[in-house]
């Protein structure tokens, strides 16, 4: 502790150079604010003003902080002429930070100071947060208004062994916060030992206060922070159910889009001490099926008159809320027709005849192996001489540009004829006869597809004339691409028999980029639903269908349909259904309609 | 010959055209007409769920929640003489995104096969698929 030297001559630049009278020397007489104090009232006010203008306070997500502030100095003027020593008052303020400088805290050990500010304050905890040192000065910021003012009262009340009684400078304050991917990857840990998994519930309280965020300033009312929080959700538990918020200072949630998407299976929301003022700051929830939300403890609790209002304005944007407060509501009363309506399910085939199975199998396992080869050129042979081909590309659905890869290549050939409207160009792009046909195959990117995330649709299955549609996912190799890309494909086949075989007449084929839900699956999907090698189960006649569908109703409870289905599904294949049927209840995946008979 | 097949490609194409918005605008807006499009006989295979006959189809349609689809691209061809014995028959391949409800949109795909039944096109085969994973048990622990 070099006391001398350097604080010879005062270095006017310094915020706390006005108090370095223990620098020695000349300086020790300089009590700058003092005589300014005893000038001009006014000027503590202005100077006041000004030290808060220079800390960062973030108006940015808190609207209201500005317009508080101004209040706050009015009242201050009213308040009339502070006598010269006496200790500046602290307000709360909107968001209730604070942030305490030590002008000469590092001269001590960290924990000696903390353990001596902890030993006057209890038994108020204390919990700093972002302790950073400049120099001489520590700073901190508090979230507690009493402790706030507590240490707010300590200034230059502890004698420290070196024989200097401690500054303690507490201000309104509240840091800037810069999310970078170290810190959130720290968020994301820190989530992760908050997260119950078998719950699908995860806890924020206090998530500030957090041991293992206390050097970072991590608080949920900035929005940054929030963000960042929602997007590792989005990203790592989507099926997230419960989420608790308490205590967490968040007065503004405006800027949340899309919560929806993100986390579509809330349906618990606690989010109770917090500053939210009206109940329409919670609107970016709406449209969440949400069950049970607490709301305690917030300004927006005092507004109304009678429990009914309350209820009825939570209701009117969480109609499905039977839980308020931590108290259950009465049902409310519906109407018989249900505003939901379901999807029927995603089913990976149909065949219009059983009979195309085999022939559909065969053909697609020849025509894809070939297509994955090195060289298509074999593929001339399933090809009608006068078949026709074309292609059209698109991407998916809220994908354009910055999670997938470009389609570059399929630009040139999309015969999307929404914009190709020149009658010679749609004929141009139209692949006429098997030699222009398998020519345009060749050119097209090296690929291999995943057999398991295939599709397929026999719609039409006579003598004549088979029509079949396949989609699926292929990986794309060789294209200088970084990572290959992954596309989704929707392919028609028109196919006619030629002599012993059949070959293509015609071909739409429909490529776009796998979303990322579907990628996932690339590659990965366990048992396949259509088993493309395995050997194929004997042919049932139907009476043996209905017998099995009868055993699987009642073994399951499911109705005729849903057995059916099972059954279908898993190739008629009696224990693999039953062991479906299992699995997907063990994981809840069946819905009770299923039940209904 | 080529000329035949060449004015049946621009035929295909305009079919496709007014076709699509009226299958699009029937099934969004009007869905009790649904079954006027399809064959007796017609069949839809809704992301493989197969449904036989233009009645059921209707049906299928009414029980489904309502829709708004927004297409993007359009492809049409007609279905080689040799495969239909000379009766005309196009090949329509559309996608683009459909809203369930109040859901977040789709992309979808879809592929008709379009015939002239007297002066009338009718489908009769109707293949749609969302594109999605196919299997929603992916968050299995």
């Amino acid at each position: 502790m070099s006391k001398g030297g350097k604080f010879n001559k005062p270095t006017w630049k310094s915020q706390y150079s006005e108090h370095d009278f223990r620098g020695g020397g000349d300086t020790r007489k300089v009590i700058f604010k003092t005589n300014k104090h005893k000038k001009d009232n006014r000027d503590w006010v202005s100077a006041g003003r000004s030290y808060l203008q220079d800390e960062d306070i973030d108006m940015g997500g808190s609207s209201g902080g500005g317009r508080y502030s101004k209040k706050f100095y009015k009242r201050d003027k009213k308040r009339g002429t502070p006598p010269p020593n006496h200790k500046r008052r602290l307000m709360e303020g909107p968001m209730s930070w604070f942030r305490v400088t030590l002008p000469f805290g590092n001269k001590y050990e960290k924990s000696f100071v903390l353990k001596t500010l902890l030993d006057k304050i209890q038994p108020l905890p204390l919990w700093p947060i972002t302790w950073k040192v400049n120099g001489h000065v520590v700073t901190f910021f508090v979230d507690d208004f009493k402790v706030a003012e507590k240490l707010n009262d300590l200034d230059r009340q502890i004698q420290m062994p070196d024989g200097f009684k401690l500054l303690v400078k507490v201000h309104n304050g509240i840091p800037n916060v810069d999310v970078n991917e170290d810190l959130k990857e720290k968020i994301k840990l820190t989530m992760a030992k908050r997260y119950n998994a078998p719950n699908k519930a995860l806890d924020l309280t206090k998530f500030h206060a957090d041991p293992d965020l206390q050097d970072v300033f991590c608080a949920l009312f900035k929005p940054v922070v929030f963000l960042t929080v929602v997007e590792i959700i989005a990203e790592n538990i989507p099926e997230i159910e419960a989420i608790n918020l308490f205590d967490n200072k968040i007065a503004n949630l405006s800027f949340l889009k899309k919560v929806k998407e993100k986390l579509p299976h809330l349906k618990i929301l606690h989010i109770g001490n917090n500053k939210f003022r009206d109940i329409s700051m919670l609107d970016p929830f709406i449209g969440l099926p949400i069950v049970d939300i607490v709301l305690n403890g917030n300004p927006l609790c005092s507004k109304y008159k009678d429990q009914e209002a309350y209820i009825g304005e939570v209701r009117k944007r969480f109609p499905k809320v039977m839980k308020l407060d931590g108290i259950d509501l009465p049902p409310p009363i519906s109407f018989d027709i249900s505003e939901e309506v379901h999807l029927p399910p995603n089913l990976q085939t149909f065949l219009v005849s059983q009979d195309g199975e085999s022939i559909v199998r065969q053909f697609l396992e020849q025509y894809f192996t070939i297509f994955d080869s090195e060289n298509r050129q074999p593929l001339l042979q399933a090809y009608h001489e006068s078949a026709l081909m074309s292609m059209t590309m698109s991407y998916p659905y809220g994908q354009r540009d910055k999670s997938g890869s470009w389609l570059n290549w399929y630009t040139t050939d999309n015969r999307n004829i929404m914009k190709v409207q020149d009658p010679e160009r749609r004929q141009r792009l139209l692949k006429q006869g098997h030699v222009a046909v398998v020519q345009f195959l060749q050119e097209m990117p090296q690929t291999k597809h995943d057999i398991h995330s295939f599709t397929v649709d026999l719609v039409i299955f006579t003598p004549q004339m088979i029509v079949l549609t396949v989609t699926g996912m292929y990986k794309e190799l060789k294209t200088g691409h970084k990572v290959p890309p992954t596309r989704s494909f929707f392919r028609t086949l028109v196919i006619v028999p030629a002599g012993t075989g059949f070959c293509i007449s015609n071909e739409t084929l429909h490529v776009t980029n796998a979303t990322e839900d579907q990628a996932k699956n690339l590659f990965k999907i366990v048992v396949p639903a259509v088993p493309a090698a395995a050997p194929s189960a004997p042919a049932l006649d139907d009476s043996t269908k209905q017998q099995m569908i009868g055993a699987m109703s009642e073994q399951s409870g499911m109705n005729i349909e849903w057995s059916r289905r099972c059954l279908e599904e898993t190739q008629w294949d009696y224990t693999r259904a039953v062991g479906a049927f299992t699995d997907a209840q063990k994981q809840g995946l069946i819905p009770p309609e299923a039940f209904v008979k | 010959m080529t000329q035949i097949v060449k004015s049946k490609i621009d035929q295909a194409c305009r079919v496709a055209e007014e076709f699509t918005k009226l299958y699009y605008e029937t099934s969004d807006k009007r869905r009790h007409l649904m079954s006027k499009l399809y064959l007796d006989s017609g069949l839809l295979a809704w992301n493989g769920n197969g449904i036989n006959g233009n009645e059921r189809i209707q049906k299928f349609f009414i029980d489904l929640p309502t829709s708004d689809h927004i297409i993007n691209t359009l492809d049409a061809q007609p279905v080689l003489d040799s495969a239909v014995n000379g009766q005309l028959t196009f090949m329509i391949q559309v996608s683009g995104t459909v809203r369930y409800q109040d859901r977040v949109p789709k992309s979808f795909q879809q592929n008709f096969i379009i015939t002239a039944q007297g002066d009338k096109w009718k489908i009769v085969s109707d293949c749609f698929r969302l594109q999605e994973p196919l299997t929603n048990n992916d968050t299995k622990s």
